[in-house]
C-alpha cells in the first residue's frame, strides 16, 4: 500500500513539474493577415495662389445647396460688400443635381464668373 | 482659382480627410460652430454673428501668401497593407486576445471580438471561390482602397463567415463596388442610409440563408455573417470610420449586418427576382440595394390586411411628400411577405404590372412640387441623369396639371417575396443622389451545388 502511494506520488509531482514547465516557456504566436485595402495615392496638387487684396475682384459664393447655405452666404456675402465696395459679388447656386465630386461639371461655370471663390457649408 | 470652404467644427477632420484623399491636403477651410451654425441657418439675423467671427479668417485664408507645404505639397507615399502581423501572447487566449485588441484599436473592426484571420483560415476562405486572390474587384469608397479577393477574403474570415458564403459576399462586392453604386454616400452620408442584401436563386436556400420569420434579426449565422463580412470589408478596405469619414449621425441602422436575407423563391407566385432581370432560373444572384428608413407594411400577426391594401399603403407613403426630389436616382425594394404576393397574384398581378401600378399611382402632381424639386429635376434632365429615353414624360409633365414620375422607369420599384407566414411587407427606400443599387450573378462556388 505504501508503495503504492510513493508511486503515485512520485507520478503527480513529474506531472506537475511537466506542466509547470510548459507554463512557463509555451508562448503562442499568432500570425494574423492585414484586413485594410490598399490605397492607391493620388497625385498631389498644391492650392492656387492667393489675391492680395479683395478689393476690385470679382468673388464667387458658391453654394452647396444644404439648407440654410444660402442664408449664411447671403450673410457673407453683404459683409463683403460693406469692407469692399469696389468688389463684384456672385451668388452660385452649384445644380443639387450634382454632388461636390461632379466638381468637373459646374467649376468651370464658376471660375469664368470670378477671380476667387467661397463655398459653404460643408457638413 | 483661389478659395476657402466653408465647413463646420463636427465635420472639419472629414473634410481634411476628404481633401487629402482628392490629392489636395492644403485646402484652406474654416470651420463654423456645429452648436450655433445648424440651429441658427434658417435666420439671415441669427447667421451675423456666426458669419462676422469667421469673416476675418475668411479674408486672410484668401489673401494670406502659401507656405512651401501649402503651394507644392509632398506627394503622399503609398501605405503599404500586405504584410501579415504576429502577435504574441502567453497562451492562445492571451494571443487571441492582443489580435482583438489590436484590430480593435487601429479601428480594423466593427467593436464586436473578430476571429483572427491566420494565413490557414483564409486560405481555407479562398478555397471556396475558383476566384483568383489577385483579383481586383474595384476601389472602395471613400478612400478608394484597392479590393482584391483576398482581401476580402480576410474580412469575410474576422466576420465568421463560413467558406461556402464567400462566393456570395465577393458578389455583393463587385456589386458594392460597380462605378455605378454610389458606394461613397453609402458609406460616408449623414443619412442613416444602409445596404440591403438580397439572394436570389437556389444557393439562397442551400446555404441556409433565412428568407422566413426572423429573417432581418438575429440567429441565423448566413444572413448574419454574409452582412458582417461586407460590413467589414468596406470598413476595412475603403478606410471608413465614425466621426471621421463615416458621418451618418445617428449610425447606421443594421450597421453590423447590414439588412442581409434571401428570396423565397419556393412560396412565390412569381418569377424569382433574377429570372425577371434575364438570369436563368440555376442561377443565382445577390442585389446590393440602399434603404433609408425601412417602413413596415401590412398587418403580421395582430391585424388583418390585403395585398390591395398593402400596395395602397405603399403608394400613400411614396407620393406623401418627403424625400429630396432626386427622380433621376430613387429606388424602392419591396420585399412582399409570400402570403401578400400570392393575394396579390390571385387578383391578376403580376410583377411586372405591380411595378408598372406603383410607377404611375404614385406619380406626383406638379403643383405639389417644390421650387428645388422642379430645379432639381429640370437639371438632372439636363445632365443627362435621366436618361434621354425615359426624359420626355418628365419634360411633358414638368408642368401646371402634370403628374412628375417619381423613379425613372417601372423597374426602379424592385419586388421581391420573402417574409414569414404570417409576416410583415417592407419597403426599403432610398432617395440618394446617385444610382445605389445593382444585381451581380454568383460565379465560381467551389464547394456548394449553385453558384458556379
Amino acid at each position: 500500500m505504501k508503495r503504492n502511494t510513493n508511486w503515485l506520488l512520485a507520478t503527480g509531482l513529474l506531472i506537475g513539474g511537466l506542466c509547470a514547465a510548459g507554463s512557463a516557456t509555451a508562448q503562442v504566436t499568432l500570425e494574423v493577415m492585414n484586413p485594410r485595402g490598399e490605397i492607391p495615392p493620388p497625385p498631389t496638387i498644391g492650392i492656387n495662389p492667393r489675391v492680395p487684396d479683395l478689393a476690385g475682384k470679382k468673388i464667387v459664393l458658391v453654394d452647396n445647396g444644404k439648407f440654410g447655405a444660402n442664408n449664411f452666404l447671403d450673410v457673407v456675402a453683404q459683409m463683403l460688400k460693406e469692407k469692399y465696395p469696389t468688389a463684384t459679388i456672385a451668388m452660385y447656386p452649384k445644380p443639387a443635381a450634382q454632388t461636390i465630386t461632379d466638381m468637373p461639371k459646374w467649376y468651370p461655370t464658376v471660375k469664368q464668373q470670378g477671380d476667387l471663390f467661397i463655398f459653404g457649408v460643408g457638413d | 482659382m483661389p478659395g476657402v470652404y466653408f465647413t463646420t467644427t463636427e465635420f472639419l477632420d472629414d473634410a481634411k480627410s476628404a481633401a487629402k484623399d482628392r490629392g489636395m491636403p492644403g485646402i484652406r477651410m474654416i470651420a463654423l460652430p456645429a452648436d450655433t451654425y445648424y440651429r441658427s441657418r434658417a435666420s439671415h439675423e441669427e447667421l451675423q454673428p456666426i458669419a462676422a467671427a469667421a469673416f476675418s479668417a475668411m479674408v486672410d485664408d484668401l489673401i494670406r501668401p502659401l507656405t512651401a507645404d501649402e503651394a507644392k505639397p509632398s506627394q503622399t507615399q503609398r501605405q503599404l497593407e500586405s504584410a501579415n502581423i504576429k502577435v504574441t501572447g502567453k497562451d492562445y487566449q492571451d494571443a487571441y486576445q492582443k489580435v482583438n485588441d489590436l484590430f480593435l484599436d487601429s479601428h480594423w473592426g466593427d467593436g464586436l471580438p473578430i476571429v483572427p484571420p491566420t494565413p490557414k483560415l483564409v486560405k481555407a476562405m479562398l478555397a471556396a471561390t475558383s476566384r483568383s486572390p489577385q483579383e481586383v474587384l474595384g476601389q472602395a469608397a471613400p478612400k478608394q482602397g484597392t479590393a482584391t479577393v483576398e482581401k476580402i477574403a480576410v474580412n469575410s474570415v474576422m466576420a465568421g463567415a463560413k467558406p461556402e458564403y464567400f462566393p456570395v459576399i465577393l458578389a455583393a462586392m463587385d456589386g458594392f463596388l460597380d462605378k455605378k453604386y454610389d458606394l461613397t454616400h453609402v458609406q460616408a452620408s449623414t443619412g442613416s442610409f444602409t445596404p440591403v442584401v438580397v439572394v436570389s436563386g437556389p444557393l439562397g436556400k442551400e446555404l441556409g440563408i433565412n428568407s422566413g420569420i426572423g429573417m432581418l434579426g438575429h440567429g441565423f449565422r448566413a444572413n448574419s455573417t454574409i452582412g458582417r463580412a461586407l460590413r467589414l470589408s468596406l470598413l476595412n478596405i475603403g478606410q471608413t470610420w465614425p466621426q471621421v469619414n463615416d458621418m451618418a449621425l445617428t449610425g447606421r441602422l443594421e450597421s453590423y449586418t447590414f439588412f442581409t436575407f434571401a428570396e423565397d423563391e419556393d412560396k412565390s407566385p412569381w418569377e424569382p427576382y433574377q429570372v425577371s432581370l434575364g438570369y436563368k432560373p440555376e442561377e443565382s444572384t445577390v442585389t446590393v440595394a440602399t434603404s433609408g428608413n425601412p417602413l413596415v407594411l401590412g398587418g403580421g400577426a395582430v391585424a388583418p390586411w390585403t395585398g390591395q391594401g398593402v400596395i395602397d399603403q405603399v403608394v400613400a407613403r411614396i407620393s406623401g411628400g418627403g424625400g429630396f426630389g432626386w427622380f433621376h436616382s430613387q429606388t424602392f425594394v419591396l420585399v412582399l411577405i409570400p402570403d401578400c404576393a400570392v393575394d396579390l397574384h390571385d387578383h391578376g398581378y403580376t410583377r411586372k404590372s405591380l411595378q408598372e401600378y406603383l410607377y404611375e399611382k404614385s406619380r406626383l402632381p406638379f403643383e405639389k412640387l417644390s421650387p428645388a424639386t422642379v430645379k432639381l429635376t429640370q437639371e438632372a434632365i439636363a445632365d443627362g441623369r435621366i436618361r434621354p429615353e425615359n426624359a420626355q414624360i418628365f419634360k411633358d409633365n414638368l408642368k401646371p396639371g402634370g403628374r412628375v414620375p417619381i423613379v425613372q422607369t417601372p423597374d426602379d420599384f424592385h419586388i421581391f417575396v420573402a417574409g414569414g407566414s404570417p409576416g410583415y411587407d417592407l419597403l426599403f427606400s432610398y432617395p440618394g443622389p446617385n444610382w445605389a443599387h445593382q444585381t451581380k450573378k454568383i460565379t465560381g462556388a467551389t464547394l456548394t451545388k449553385a453558384g458556379h
